[in-house]
């Protein structure tokens, strides 16, 4: 799997380079438009990662050429203009996802295997981790091949988990990413330890094989449970 | 003190010692001329007595009904040579018609007749009569001056406003004029110089001070937007650290509080950013968005969130309320003073929310009043929060102004009450 990173910012670029390296993705650097135009040009890559903002033209600009070329590459834009119009702009020139800086490397990473794999058997996007299945468009979730039933909260919360395995999430991370806006001036976090007590017991009640551990007093790490 | 009045004051002060000074030199002049055409009467008077003695013809009757009397007398030299040829004065003379003294003005002449006999001859005119005319003149005077002052305060006052309109019609739309909110040309109809380049000054310092808040709000927007990547390069490398070096347990404590700066930095960030994109109307589109809907999630996300607190929420809401406009505009809205009530209400409180007659108004309770002149003002912050920004309620602020909505905060019965009127 070959990854094109076109991104101007060098530190940001070095940081998306090695994550994505750490995957196990070969990649491929572009600092400026020129550049990923040639390499564009002359080679195929699995997923670009595209910056909208470059020095000497605009990412968009990129990607309507990638289509006129009638190249399939999965795009996935990264952009700090996070404006609606550029949104909607970069999907309608074919772009797969639209990541808003700044993000998570976690969420990066979740999204290009999203991508790649959607590219793969056309168009299911099920996070699979262990026996847990989790389809984020359809809200559902099976355990081997039983389905289970969660509160919406829990399935933001499982879902939050799902796309980053084996790394740490800090509660007050996980209070703002599932509850938004609410929680950023909360400083009790009851609600937090009750969702993920309830949802620790319906997994464990489904026999699901992954656990969400708890990692000192402040976090969480799902991961595959140990033989 | 308005102007026109300051300068019907001057004038007026100005004018009344050049009006009373002029009517008095007026009104000496005429006296002048009144007392010097009884001299001149007198003089011919007395030549006709003098001829008609010479002539010896026949003398006017003394005191023959007429207005002038006259008295001859004989004088021997002696007397004559202490007398002087020729004198006017006033001076009280008997009218036996009348049988009393009255001012009159009087010649005195000393003459010889045909023999050589010096004869004293003194012809008065009783001056009542030029009284009554000087008496006149200055009443005259005192009034027609008057009646000039009054005139020319009133015309020039016209004449004033009149030629002050551009100069209002300028203050007038100074007036209306709000910085940073863009703005009507200056009304420029006029033709006179001064006030066509006093238009032009205010146009260009009104255009200045635009490009001014307009720069500092792209210097502000620019800004933010440039931290993005830095603050998300800072971010990746902790988590890094994190999930690929195994930080021992402080460690790792360390490294989660500096993610959560970091996060209050990030949001701080891009609320600025949202404000800034409000400020400069780049709204995305409306659609009918129900308020009742937003607060009832709004209020079921908070109660979950802020469970600890056992805050009760009452809630006064009718079936639906339609508005149009954006829809995450309307959301950050709803949540921010949602929010703010449960983050600010002391546990065990009642939060209440009432929506009727298109207007809003969500209370909790307090201490004491907060500062309504400054509660909208960005990082206006009752208490340090973890996690505040300050920004929520310039939001609140920033949304209504851009949909017209009226916002305000009210403290009664210790409870703080915001209000939106949509």
């Amino acid at each position: 799997m070959k990854i094109l990173i076109v991104e101007d910012e060098p530190s940001l670029s070095e940081l998306i380079e090695r994550e994505v390296r750490s995957e196990g993705y070969v990649t491929e650097c572009a600092r400026d438009y020129i550049t990923a135009e040639t390499k564009i040009v002359g080679y195929n890559y699995d997923c670009i990662l595209l910056d909208i903002s470059l020095p000497g033209g605009s990412g968009l600009e990129l990607l309507s050429k990638l289509r006129e070329m009638g190249r399939r590459e999965n795009v996935i834009i990264i952009s700090a203009r996070d404006s609606v119009d550029d949104r909607v702009a970069g999907l309608e020139l074919g772009a797969d996802d639209y990541l808003p800086k700044p993000f998570h490397m976690t969420e990066l990473i979740a999204r290009i295997r999203s991508v790649l794999r959607r590219g793969r058997t056309g168009g299911s996007l099920t996070i699979d981790i262990g026996n847990v299945s989790l389809d984020p468009s359809s809200r559902r979730v099976n355990i081997g091949d039983r389905s289970i039933e969660l509160l919406k909260k829990e399935f933001d919360i499982l879902l939050y988990f799902m796309q980053r395995p084996d790394h740490l999430v800090d509660k007050v991370v996980l209070a703002e990413a599932v509850w938004g806006d609410y929680a950023d001036e909360s400083d009790n976090f009851q609600f937090v330890y009750a969702q993920i007590k309830n949802l620790r017991r319906k997994l464990e009640a489904a026999g699901a094989d992954i656990e969400i551990r708890s990692i000192y007093g402040f976090g969480y790490k799902l991961t595959l449970k140990a033989e | 003190m308005k102007l026109s009045r300051r300068i019907a004051l001057i004038l007026t002060l100005a004018l009344i010692p050049i009006m009373v000074l002029w009517a008095a030199l007026f009104f000496f002049a005429v006296e002048r001329e009144v007392v010097d055409e009884t001299d001149d009467a007198l003089e011919e008077y007395a030549e006709l007595i003098i001829t008609r003695y010479n002539d010896g013809r026949v003398l006017p009757a003394l005191n023959s009904g007429g207005k002038n009397i006259y008295t001859l007398t004989p004088i021997s030299d002696e007397e004559a040579r202490h007398i002087p040829r020729e004198e006017y004065y006033d001076k009280e003379v008997y009218i036996p018609e009348h049988d009393d003294t009255e001012p009159a003005r009087v010649l005195s002449t000393v003459f010889r007749d045909k023999e050589g006999r010096y004869l004293h001859l003194e012809v008065a005119m009783p001056t009542i009569e030029k009284d009554d005319l000087v008496a006149t003149v200055l009443t005259w005077s005192v009034v027609l001056f008057g009646v000039l002052l009054i005139a020319v305060v009133v015309v020039s006052m016209l004449v004033f406003r009149g030629a002050l309109r551009p100069l209002y019609a300028l203050l007038k739309w100074l007036d209306g004029y709000k910085p940073g909110e863009g703005h009507q040309p200056v009304p420029n109809e006029t033709n006179i110089k001064e006030f066509r380049r006093l238009n032009e000054a205010a146009d260009s310092a009104v255009k200045r001070s635009e490009a001014m808040v307009e720069s500092q709000k792209q210097f502000i927007a620019n800004a933010s937007h440039e931290l993005q990547t830095p603050l998300a390069v800072i971010g990746n490398r902790v988590e890094h650290i994190i999930d690929h070096t195994s930080p021992n347990e402080e460690q790792l404590e360390e490294l989660v509080k500096i993610q959560q700066s970091l996060r209050h930095s990030v949001r701080l960030n891009r609320t600025l950013l949202q404000l800034m994109r409000i400020d400069s109307g780049e709204v995305a589109e409306s659609e009918d968005v129900d308020i009742v809907t937003l607060i009832r999630e709004c209020v079921e996300n908070c109660s979950e969130v802020y469970e600890a607190k056992a805050i009760e929420c009452a809630m006064h809401l009718p079936e639906h309320f339609e508005l149009r406009m954006n829809e995450t505009l309307a959301r950050t809205t709803v949540i921010n003073l949602v929010k703010n009530a449960y983050v600010y209400s002391p546990a065990g409180g009642t939060v209440t929310i009432t929506l009727d007659d298109r207007r809003l108004t969500v209370a909790n309770a307090g201490d004491a009043a907060l500062d309504s002149a400054r509660v909208f003002d960005r990082f206006y912050t009752r208490t340090t929060r973890e996690g505040s920004t300050g920004l929520g309620l310039a939001i609140v602020k920033a949304v209504a102004d851009h949909y017209g909505f009226k916002v305000s905060y009210a403290f009664t019965n210790h409870r703080h009450t915001f209000t939106v009127e949509f």
